[in-house]
């Protein structure tokens, strides 16, 4: 047998009773615990086409003893392994009823042999397998209803397959404006997912925002999650998102280094890097924020692979880095680019492979400013603008430093919530109240581009 | 250091009312040995120096109850000491580690010498928080932990979500305190230190009064993004110092989640200390 019922796994509400060792109590509704519901069910849908079990024609039997003697006939009875008898609850004393399943072939007998010792039985379910299938029916219903009715919380952190399946229903529900694409894939060939948020037109200037690049920093994807809601919901309503979005299109890629992430979710919390294989090495991973084309190989980043900041072996060398910039060159109007990290509490500009100012350093502090000060009105919450280089430090291969060489002038890196109090273990309390402050800060410089580029 | 000691309470009170006297520098570099040259507040050697004086502090405050954060840095110079090192003069706010609340400003001289060795601190701090209500939290978190009568463990704190359980939420600020020691020590102008995470706690029962706790910590390492797991030992009764004990791994010792040695890392050196109790 594939699945058996084991005497003491059993707990079984059916019909108005819940069959347990040892008594019953009367309540109605079929009860497993999920892990038996999934056998039961594999097992009844394997069933047929593997020759393994099934339970059509299953009968439960509930036997009424009047005495001893009547106890130790079905004592005997348990004893006869050929009619495979499953008995759900023992026959040990005569003022308890007994429970039994038994298979289709083994009815006959079993009811001639109880009718001939005039041992009084009941059948409780006639048919155990019409119950599973209603059961299953049952189960697949309620999942639809949860998809459907939107049960995502946004103010906890979620898995890859939880985000993953909320980008689904954010591009169904506001599907006149957003829409999911795939951009390439991850080393371990998980899916590249963007939301596009538009309002039509062909190749409109656009705004690039990532999150999750390094994957334990959990703020950033639970904050790109709620942006992504509040930017579609707010076009319509709010007229500075709604002038913006008949204008331009907003890009968001909420999980920008998926295989990173669900190993933090399965492996260890601490993870940073990509998951790819270095050749030579037992180290996994590449720092995905060293390995961007600019000032690629100088300080700042390790040549190391076991470090956590290892730039890889060359430039966009990994996929999802690649996955991006390729999709930056071929849309070829992407007129901002916006990453989020944490933690720190930081908003940077460029350079960081260098430290001498870029050419439009006047406008980006000012605009970087103004941002923080948006941060700041929400919740008092106090973030440093600088360069990468003057700010946190020299570091090589940065993102931001490509795309502005790039010519993407408005390039800005956030570090989100906190200064390192929690740092990358930020209570998920905070998530909300972390994108709600962030989004001003973007929709500063946002609705600052909006208004200056062409 | 000790003259200076001497003269700071008065110091603090002048400086506190007054702006700090504008010191008289060049502004481009190189820097003339012996001068002090103003600092941007909110640059990395700044704010990390005010951070390593309040590791300092808050090692030496001994006070699961009364542990600070940084707040804003409002002034900062440096000064070149040749042939000693580095020397940052500080002011800056601070908060209460837990509750964020203002704690008061802090004045503080931070010297990182040339040769690898902890960083000379002196820090002294102006209290708005009642120090008699502070060691009264002391006390009673100490006899909660006392009245245990099973060794007290825990792991993961705080966990993945950032969640800490409130019954483990004294032994986590005793892992703050102590953990303060460490990255007081292990702290210099380019590396700095956060706690992460308790990755595990267990308690040794003692026959004294002490109580007695065995950490595994993780430390984020800034700005190599390392981290670095450290055993840490620690001693606790209120209104004595804090007794530390500790051995950190070696850098870049990760593997997949392992061990294993690794040569030509631009990250600066970790030392390992053992402390005599």
């Amino acid at each position: 047998m594939l699945f058996s019922y084991t005497r003491s796994s059993r707990k079984l509400k059916i019909n108005g009773y819940v069959l347990t060792k040892g008594g019953l109590i009367p309540k109605i509704e079929l009860l497993f615990t999920s892990n038996m519901k999934l056998i039961l069910i594999v097992s009844a849908l394997f069933g047929g086409a593997l020759c393994l079990e099934t339970f059509v024609g299953h009968q439960v039997l509930r036997i009424k003893t009047k005495n001893e003697e009547q106890i130790r006939k079905l004592q005997f009875l348990e004893t006869l392994e050929h009619l495979q008898l499953d008995f759900w609850i023992n026959p040990s004393t005569f003022s308890l009823p007994v429970d039994v399943r038994v298979p289709a072939n083994s009815l006959q007998a079993v009811k001639i042999f109880l009718e001939s010792h005039r041992i009084e039985y009941s059948i409780l379910i006639e048919d155990l397998q019409a119950v599973l299938d209603r059961e299953k029916q049952d189960m697949v219903a309620s999942q639809q209803m949860e998809r459907s009715s939107n049960t995502f919380n946004y103010g906890i952190y979620h898995s890859l397959s939880s985000i993953y399946e909320e980008l689904d229903n954010l591009a169904s529900e506001y599907s006149n404006i957003v829409s999911k694409l795939q951009i390439g894939q991850s080393y371990e060939k998980r899916p590249l997912y963007v939301l596009k948020f538009s309002t039509g037109g062909s190749n409109r200037p656009a705004i690039w925002i990532d999150a999750g690049i390094h994957s334990r920093e959990w703020i950033t994807q639970a904050s790109a999650m709620w942006i992504a809601r509040k930017l579609a919901s707010d076009y319509g309503n709010d007229p500075s998102i709604t002038s913006l979005l008949n204008k331009m299109d907003v890009f968001l890629l909420p999980v920008t280094n998926p295989d990173g992430y669900e190993f933090t979710h399965t492996t260890n919390r601490m993870w940073r890097k990509t998951r790819s294989k270095n050749a030579g090495s037992l180290c996994v991973g590449v720092d995905p924020n060293r390995n961007w084309d600019a000032g690629f190989g100088g300080p700042g980043a390790s040549s190391s692979p076991c470090s956590e900041s290892y730039r890889g072996p060359s430039a966009n060398s990994e996929v999802e880095v690649k996955s991006v910039v390729n999709f930056i060159k071929n849309h070829g109007n992407v007129a901002a680019f916006l990453t989020l990290h944490s933690y720190s509490q930081l908003l940077l500009y460029p350079y960081g492979y260098k430290c001498t100012q870029p050419a439009d350093h006047a406008e980006l502090n000012a605009l970087g400013k103004a941002a923080a000060n948006a941060i700041q009105s929400l919740y008092g919450t106090t973030f440093t603008v600088g360069s990468i280089c003057s700010t946190i430090y020299q570091a090589s291969g940065g993102s931001i430093d490509w795309s502005y060489d790039y010519g993407i002038k408005y390039s800005f890196a956030f570090e989100l919530r906190d200064t390192g109090r929690y740092g990358f273990l930020l209570p998920a309390s905070q998530i909300i109240p972390t994108a709600e402050e962030t989004w001003l800060g973007l929709k500063t410089i946002i609705e600052h581009v909006r208004d200056n580029a062409h | 250091m000790q003259g200076l000691g001497a003269a700071l309470p008065v110091l603090l009170l002048l400086l506190l009312s007054a702006q700090l006297p504008r010191p008289a520098v060049a502004e481009q570099p190189p820097w003339a040995p012996g001068v002090e040259r103003a600092l941007d507040p909110s640059s990395r050697l700044a704010v990390g120096a005010a951070r390593v004086a309040l590791h300092n502090y808050n090692f030496h405050a001994a006070s699961p109850s009364g542990l600070r954060a940084l707040g804003q840095v409002r002034k900062a110079t440096v000064k070149s000491i040749p042939g000693v090192g580095q020397k940052c003069y500080l002011q800056f706010t601070t908060e209460d580690y837990r509750s964020r609340e203002n704690a008061g400003s802090c004045l503080a001289t931070v010297l990182y010498p040339k040769k690898k060795s902890p960083p000379a601190v002196n820090i002294k701090c102006i209290n708005t928080k009642d120090q008699k209500q502070i060691q009264e939290e002391d006390n009673r978190l100490y006899q909660k932990l006392k009245r245990q009568t099973k060794p007290i463990t825990g792991s993961n704190i705080p966990d993945s979500f950032g969640n800490i359980e409130p019954a483990l939420e004294p032994v986590w600020a005793l892992a703050v305190a102590g953990s303060s020691y460490m990255m007081w020590e292990k702290s210099t102008e380019k590396v700095g230190y956060f706690m992460t995470q308790v990755k595990s706690v267990k308690q040794w029962m003692r026959k004294d009064d002490s109580l007695e706790f065995d950490y595994v910590i993780l430390l984020h390492e800034m700005p190599t993004q390392e981290m670095i797991s450290c055993h840490m030992r620690l001693i606790w009764l209120p209104g004595h110092p804090l007794k530390v004990k500790y051995t950190c791994d070696s850098e870049n010792h990760r593997l997949e989640d392992g061990s294993g040695m690794e040569s030509g890392s631009a990250a600066g050196i970790i030392r390992e200390r053992e402390e005599n109790f």
